[in-house]
């Protein structure tokens, strides 16, 4: 089983040497790969510097662009799983055994790594508006896909050859977390939950701001209902033909 | 229309015309994106040379006041327009994106082949 580490990077100079550290000393045969996305700071500098394995996007795209460029990397280089991880030190890497093992005892496609199922909360707990917008986004998630997900935004996600390949083709590049789940559940794809630890994040700007919130709810929502109509329609082409 | 404003009319619609044509001779315009411009240019002259034609299209359509007509039309290709764009935008972005995803891959595999060739 290959695997590989998906590390989107957008101005994470303070944060991204330590996650890279944390992860060689965790498995030193790992395999990873940093995508700097278009950084302003000195991210790209460090990576070289350091000889991280990374690819440097020449110009930013944004988080979904970015993790799409690692998933295609991912399925051009034959590695089975890959794990999405994030750049800023959110993630603990001791909980990649546990997101990896549905994925290698095909229980499941995807595996989403949660804050939030019950009995296992994360010591770490966000705001309570970040909290409520989860949730709004969550029970949108329940109606259109009849799956309850308790983490849709979560960034550590683990997914399998088929998801990977998928992804490479086509990833949501607005609000790629919630979206793709939508697209991968509405294609019939398992979709598990495992919980996991995350930390406070130790510098840089989440990529998602408070005053941003309410918008950013009302907008994935709608993304939400479209891609499920749109993905209703693709299953009913298929059957047909 | 007195027939001064028509001669008026008729002069700034040919050189709205003209204007484009010679973009497109320049090739700074496509031709396939202009085609609706001339279309309605030529649309404007035809209204301008033919005293009446507009007054009696809007009157069999059943429109109360031939500027309703004209609004309608007006707004409703504008709104057309800046859908098409708003498309065409859409898939310039993801064709972007497709080129800048590539070129980084490419970029990466190049510099990888230099460090082994450096070892």
């Amino acid at each position: 089983m290959k695997i590989i580490l998906i590390i989107p990077a957008y101005n994470e100079e303070k944060n991204i040497l330590n996650v890279c550290k944390a992860i060689e000393e965790y498995d030193n045969d790992l395999d990873y790969i940093v995508i700097n996305d278009g950084s302003t700071d000195n991210t790209l500098k460090i990576l070289q510097e350091n000889n991280i394995n990374h690819i440097n996007l020449i110009s930013n795209l944004g988080i979904g662009g970015a993790v799409q460029t690692g998933y295609k990397y991912a399925y051009r280089n034959g590695y089975d799983i890959a794990i999405q991880f994030d750049g800023d030190g959110q993630h603990d890497v001791k909980y990649i055994k546990n997101i990896c093992e549905p994925i290698i005892n095909e229980k499941a496609n995807l595996c989403i790594g949660s804050r939030y199922i019950k009995g296992h909360e994360s010591k770490f707990q966000s705001t309570f508006m970040r909290r409520l917008g989860k949730n709004i986004i969550s029970f949108m998630i329940k109606i259109c896909c009849h799956q309850k997900i308790t983490d849709p935004t979560s960034g550590f996600r683990a997914v399998d050859r088929t998801i990977i390949k998928k992804f490479s083709e086509y990833y949501p590049v607005e609000y790629p977390e919630p979206e793709s789940l939508v697209t991968v559940i509405k294609s019939g794809e398992k979709v598990i939950e495992v919980p996991v630890n995350m930390n406070e994040r130790q510098g840089g700007k989440s990529s998602i701001h408070a005053w941003k919130n309410v918008s950013y709810i009302v907008k994935v929502s709608i993304a939400i209902i479209v891609n499920s109509i749109r993905w209703k329609g693709k299953r009913k082409n298929v059957i047909k033909s | 229309m007195s027939l001064n404003l028509r001669i008026v009319l008729l002069v700034i619609v040919c050189i709205y015309l003209l204007v484009i044509i010679k973009q497109i001779k320049n090739k700074k315009l496509q031709i396939n994106f202009c085609i609706i411009w001339i279309i309605i240019s030529i649309l404007l002259i035809i209204a301008v040379c033919i005293p009446n034609f507009i007054e009696t299209i809007s009157n069999k359509l059943g429109f109360e006041v031939a500027s309703n007509m004209v609004f309608f039309l007006t707004i409703f290709i504008a709104f057309y327009l800046i859908f098409m764009l708003t498309l065409k935008i859409s898939q310039e972005n993801s064709k972007t994106r497709e080129l800048i995803q590539e070129i980084s891959i490419l970029n990466k595999k190049i510099e990888d082949y230099r460090k082994k060739e450096d070892k």
